[in-house]
């Protein structure tokens, strides 16, 4: 396999963030119950990994040690900004309904993860390739727990009803201890599956 | 030059956060009058919504709203509007909700007879839950509904009330405390704007 189809099955599969490394929690659990909004939520982490991991590869020489940290940081809080502009102006329906959840993409630790462990110490694209297929591993596991949560608290699936209006929504879906729930179950069946693979290989 | 001296690390740093900051700026201030825009076209269409004007684009939305007359009285601000039915006035409202403020535009008819709508611009509740006060369900249960004894009552858990005449709303399953705090943002604005309609003319 190449290296780009490795790192894609790696962080998407195997050394997922979520449930494998178990990093950005917070926001699993918090904005998980309407599927655009999540869809957007990770497509912003998705666009900031893959650009601050590139920026950091790019400056990797010129970084003192001893900010290395610092800098990355402002690198990643420099892209989120940027998220937040772009949403404010050309989507503000969707900016309001993700209220403070983008600025703290900035908190998320799989970026800062990808920084430090892969960027720091490989070439611009593949680390741009590495942190958008880490906000890809993300993104899977955040859009599934929306998807039962949207589906089972509101009967809707992107907004549009699927279910039929005698079905009574689970409010507990609706709130974040659902979340709680459907992401160890994930991370259950996650690991199971991925022990049965290491016990065939 | 040594990369890990303190002269470099300083320089380095400030140059680092000098750019990075500039471009932000650039990009914030390029943006600030469409951001600008936007939030003063969601203000204009809460009050048509409140109003119960119809409108398809965002040029239809500056148009009728030009339309209403902006009165003060009191230090409050009123949106007074000539509707086919009537005079009618609508007004911006705060409140607090259960996380965070709840603002909105409640209107009423110029009799201050009945409640003409209401529109919900900005909460922080629990969505699905409280948040549901945003739904048209909920808001549409004031639509031409008759006031009585000057304010709106919330009363118990439903899908939605019919009854035009009884002065009464029926509260979300499940968000007893939205709920209860919509009652008394309704009571409080409903006797602020009975004030002000009934104590002379505007």
């Amino acid at each position: 396999m190449s290296s780009t189809g490795a790192i894609l099955k790696d962080n998407v599969w195997t050394s997922n963030p979520i449930f494998m490394q178990m990093l950005g929690i917070c926001s699993a659990l918090a904005v998980t119950n309407l599927l655009a909004n999540t869809l957007i939520m990770t497509i912003g982490v998705v666009f900031v990994t893959a650009f601050s991991s590139f920026t950091v590869s790019l400056m990797k020489t010129l970084i003192p040690r001893k900010v290395r940290m610092i800098v990355q940081t402002l690198i990643i809080a420099f892209y989120v900004i940027i998220v937040d502009i772009l949403l404010r102006a050309y989507l503000p329906d969707m900016s309001r309904a993700l209220g403070p959840y983008v600025g703290l993409i900035i908190t998320n630790c799989i970026i800062m993860g990808r920084a430090e462990a892969f960027a720091q110490s490989n070439p611009p694209f593949i680390s741009a390739w590495d942190g958008a297929t880490s906000g890809f591993g993300y993104m899977a596991v955040l859009m599934t727990i929306a998807f039962v949560r949207e589906l089972m608290g509101f009967g809707t699936i992107f907004g549009l009803r699927v279910l039929p209006e005698a079905f009574e929504p689970w409010i507990i879906m609706v709130t974040p201890p659902s979340a709680f729930f459907l992401l160890g179950i994930i991370i259950w069946a996650g690991k199971t599956v991925m022990n049965r693979e290491g016990a065939a290989a | 030059m040594n990369k890990q001296g303190l002269a470099y690390t300083v320089i380095f740093t400030f140059i680092v956060s000098f750019v990075f900051v500039l471009f932000l700026s650039f990009a914030n201030q390029t943006t600030t009058p469409l951001v600008e825009l936007n939030r003063e076209l969601a203000r204009q269409r809460s009050v048509l919504v409140a109003l119960g004007i119809d409108f398809t684009t965002a040029e239809e939305v500056q148009q009728r709203f030009s339309e209403i007359e902006q009165v003060t009285k009191d230090g409050e601000l009123l949106f007074r509007a000539q509707l086919p039915s009537g005079e009618a006035f609508a007004k911006e409202f705060e409140g607090a909700g259960v996380w965070g403020p709840i603002r909105g535009v409640i209107a009423v008819t110029g009799d201050f007879e009945r409640t003409l709508g209401l529109e919900i611009t900005e909460q922080n509740d629990t969505p699905g839950l409280g948040g549901r006060i945003m739904e048209d369900w909920f808001k549409e249960q004031l639509r031409g509904l008759r006031i009585v004894d000057g304010i709106i009552r919330v009363g118990s858990a439903g899908t939605g009330d019919e009854d035009r005449e009884n002065g009464m709303i029926d509260a979300i399953t499940g968000a007893t405390s939205t709920s209860g705090r919509m009652g008394r943002i309704f009571r409080d604005e409903l006797t602020r704007l009975g004030e002000l309609l009934n104590g002379g003319a505007l």
